[in-house]
């Protein structure tokens, strides 16, 4: 069997892998995107709608594999456990609903709440797009001495696309790199100042505010991870540098889904007790459409956190999420234009 | 320091932010010096809009609690409180007084719960 299909078959168990512990990762009052008491979990109605979108799941992941063995169409098989993960969440959502709990009307905050603040700085979150732009400045100044091309995109084996060196060219390259940077950074400051805190006491609230600082420092990371190709490129160095930093890239988020893990959604895993007798995560559950997918034209956040998976996402009824969107869009298409 | 709301009291939202900020004022939570959430921060905490935060915070700089500056926020401000009596205060308070312990009586609150927590209110301003 050719390396690249094993490689195909270990991504799809592991996605099956993933989906099967997800719904474990929620709030303890969340239970398949609907508000549900903490003791619902517990329940054989909770365990049969639970054992169904597993068995979905696997069966799918089964059919994929057997699709991929059989035919070799990687993009199908993709295909085809996506909808099955889909339809496995989409019923189980619908079966859930059947024992929602009403959400309580009373919001508290705490007004005494830590501010939260990039680490940092926003000097230290900056730094990643200001070295691609004196990496722009240098190479300006040393076009002449620059190589006649150099790689932009990186596979298994080395380098595996390369372009002429122009004034454009890096200008382009850098851009795109600038424009990721600036996109990571400006969500991980989104993330601080446009979604809600959901627990507002006791251990609940400070489980949750290591949660959102971890998300964060990911994504500052990260930035300060993408920034390097550029300099690899720009320096000519050898593939074993690009080797280890592919090494870090996995390392980092490797460590990210672990510690989401053992945290859960908004560090609920993490206590015992939240802190707040209010049930549910402050978002109506008929905002939520199959479960995944939020839209809520009154509630001012832009980020919201997810019910099926951890993490966050975005308000579709907001129209600033639009504008959040445009800016996500741009760099990709500009970045998969230069790449082509 | 919490601040509850309800989003289905018939009470607006602004008018309960209000009031739950002032009664931290009042009972000596809130000091001279003391910062409140951006009202940004706090509208995405509650999950109401931007103008029902800016509205309460502006009410309360309006009776002298707070200070609101573009950059720092909203800050507790010294207030001095009135010495000249006023008439219509006090007949304005007696009737709103009615007026809940009314309300809740109709709700089912029982006659000696309403008078036990009058009392510890009284008791409560006496001391301080």
């Amino acid at each position: 069997m050719p390396a690249q299909t094993i490689l195909f078959l270990a991504v799809l168990l592991l996605m099956s892998g993933l989906l099967q512990i997800v719904p474990g990762l929620t709030r303890p009052d969340i239970f398949f995107a609907v508000t549900v008491s903490p003791e619902f979990h517990g329940t054989s109605d909770a365990r049969r709608i639970l054992r169904k979108y597993r068995a979905i799941v696997w069966c799918s992941a089964l059919a994929a594999i057997a699709l991929e063995l059989a035919a070799g169409m990687e993009l199908a098989a993709l295909l085809l456990q996506a909808a099955g993960f889909l339809w496995a969440l989409v019923g189980a959502h619908a079966s859930a609903l059947a024992y929602a709990a009403a959400p309580g009307s009373v919001v508290e905050v705490d007004l005494a709440a830590p501010r939260e603040r990039l680490p940092g700085g926003p000097i230290v979150a900056a730094l990643p797009v200001l070295s691609l732009f004196a990496l722009a400045i240098w190479a300006t100044l040393h076009l002449d001495s620059l190589p006649e091309r150099f790689p932009v995109h990186w596979g298994i084996h080395g380098a595996d696309r390369w372009v002429t060196t122009t004034r454009t060219s890096i200008f382009g390259y850098l851009a795109v790199h600038a424009c990721v940077c600036l996109l990571l950074v400006g969500l991980a400051w989104g993330l601080l100042n446009w979604s809600r805190r959901i627990s507002t006491t006791g251990a609940g609230a400070a489980a949750e505010r290591r949660f959102r600082m971890r998300i964060v420092q990911l994504l500052i990371v990260t930035a300060y991870l993408l920034t390097a190709p550029a300099w690899l490129a720009m320096f000519h160095v050898s593939s074993a540098a690009i080797d280890i930093w592919g090494l870090a890239m996995a390392a980092v988020i490797g460590a990210f889904v672990v510690a989401v893990m053992r945290s859960g959604q908004g560090g609920s895993r993490a206590v015992v007790n939240t802190g707040s007798a209010l049930l549910g995560d402050r978002t109506p559950d008929a905002c939520w459409k199959w479960g995944i997918v939020y839209i809520n034209p009154s509630d001012p956040s832009i980020l919201i956190e997810k019910r099926f998976g951890v993490g966050y996402t975005l308000n579709f009824g907001n129209r600033w999420t639009w504008v959040v969107l445009a800016l996500l869009i741009v760099p990709l298409a500009a970045g998969l234009i230069f790449l082509r | 320091m919490i601040l509850r709301i309800d989003l289905k009291s018939p009470v607006p939202v602004y008018r309960q932010i209000v009031d739950a900020v002032r009664i931290l004022l009042v009972d000596g939570e809130l000091h001279p010096g003391d910062s409140l959430p951006p009202v940004r921060r706090l509208a995405l905490d509650l999950g109401v809009h931007f103008n029902t935060v800016a509205e309460a915070y502006r009410t309360l700089e309006e009776e002298g609690w707070l200070e609101i500056g573009r950059r720092s926020g909203a800050r507790v401000v010294p207030r001095a409180v009135s010495k000249r009596y006023d008439p219509e205060t006090g007949e304005a308070f007696e009737r709103r007084l009615r007026e809940i312990v009314a309300e809740v009586q109709a709700r089912g609150l029982s006659r000696n719960r309403i008078a036990r927590e009058l009392r510890r209110l009284a008791e409560a301003l006496e001391r301080s």
